[in-house]
């Protein structure tokens, strides 16, 4: 008996504890239910950026852009090649040095540039970029590529090398 | 009377739909015209500096030949994007554009030979003060027969 009623005082449980313990499981299962919220719009969310719902950049135009002086009037990407055409407008006949091409990728693009060619003013030139590989160019698949160009005036006479840059943003076409 | 509980949650679910298509609707949007008027700001950029380094070069070649001590003040509105301005062999006027993909030299040629007051090594002279936005008051002088100075005050 007298041992009955000690373990009866080991175990007694105050009326208090009961009450908060109630509470703290009422809370920890609402806690639980968010928790569950949180879990299923993460994964719903994390699915939709898998997919590229989230890449608005696709739905905007495709553009090519130059410098005024060498104005892009058209431009192709196929699946190993990049086509540029470009007209001077520089007012003087120039004579190109240099061609590259690449993108922000890791590795970036590599494409075989074209030979350095002389370039008279008010007159287009198809400029093609071949063998055109890695920095994600895949087809349909929309890359943003940055082209350089060097070149100097033929009638200057220490012939000064320029540089301009240029921008094209589309998709690579599948043929 | 209090509103029952289903029609709460109903107002609630409603509100948070309203909320949410809001957002669906307003960030792919901000973010498309973001990017377009990045771009067409790089295109204004160009026009600026065409425009101003086109009516540069013009005023040198009348000034020129309008005969020695002639001069003229252009007021320029430098755009933001300048790094640097200079003259090459008295010919070209080039300015140093940065752009979100690079760097371009915009090259305006002269045929009659320019050059500053100042800031000359070998045969580029630079401009310092045009690499800066905002408005510029440019002299261009023909200083000699043979040259038309150019220089910001």
């Amino acid at each position: 008996m007298q041992n009955t009623r000690k373990n009866h005082k080991r175990f007694f449980v105050p009326r208090k504890f009961f009450k908060f313990s109630t509470e703290s499981q009422a809370a920890l299962e609402f806690l639980s239910t968010y928790a569950w919220a949180f879990i299923v719009i993460a994964v719903t969310i994390s699915s939709l950026y898998y997919f590229g719902v989230f890449d608005f950049g696709k739905y905007l135009p495709q553009t090519c852009i130059f410098p005024s002086q060498f104005k892009c009037l058209d431009f192709s990407l196929k699946p190993t090649e990049a086509r540029i055409k470009l007209v001077n407008n520089i007012g003087e006949d120039v004579h190109v040095t240099s061609l590259q091409i690449t993108n922000d990728a890791t590795p970036p693009i590599s494409c075989t540039a074209p030979a350095t060619f002389d370039w008279a003013h008010e007159t287009t030139q198809d400029i093609i970029f071949t063998s055109c590989s890695g920095g994600g160019y895949i087809p349909d698949v929309r890359v943003e590529l940055k082209v350089s160009m060097s070149y100097y005036a033929v009638n200057t006479p220490s012939h000064p090398v320029h540089v301009i840059s240029g921008k094209i943003n589309a998709k690579v076409t599948s043929s | 009377m209090q509103k029952s509980h289903p029609a709460k949650a109903q107002s609630s679910l409603e509100y948070l739909l309203v909320v949410a298509l809001t957002f669906a609707i307003i960030i792919p949007t901000s973010y498309l015209f973001y990017n377009y008027s990045k771009e067409s700001s790089q295109q204004i950029t160009d026009a600026q500096v065409t425009k101003l380094g086109r009516s540069i070069v013009d005023t040198a070649e009348t000034i020129f030949y309008s005969g020695q001590g002639s001069k003229s003040t252009l007021e320029l509105n430098m755009p933001d994007n300048i790094a640097s301005a200079e003259i090459i062999d008295g010919k070209e006027l080039v300015f140093n554009l940065t752009t979100t993909f690079g760097v371009s030299e915009i090259v305006f040629f002269s045929s009659v030979n320019m050059t500053t007051g100042s800031n000359c090594n070998a045969n580029v002279c630079s401009l310092p003060q045009l690499a800066s936005s905002g408005l510029k008051k440019v002299k261009i002088e023909a200083i000699t027969k043979d040259s038309v100075s150019i220089d910001v005050i």
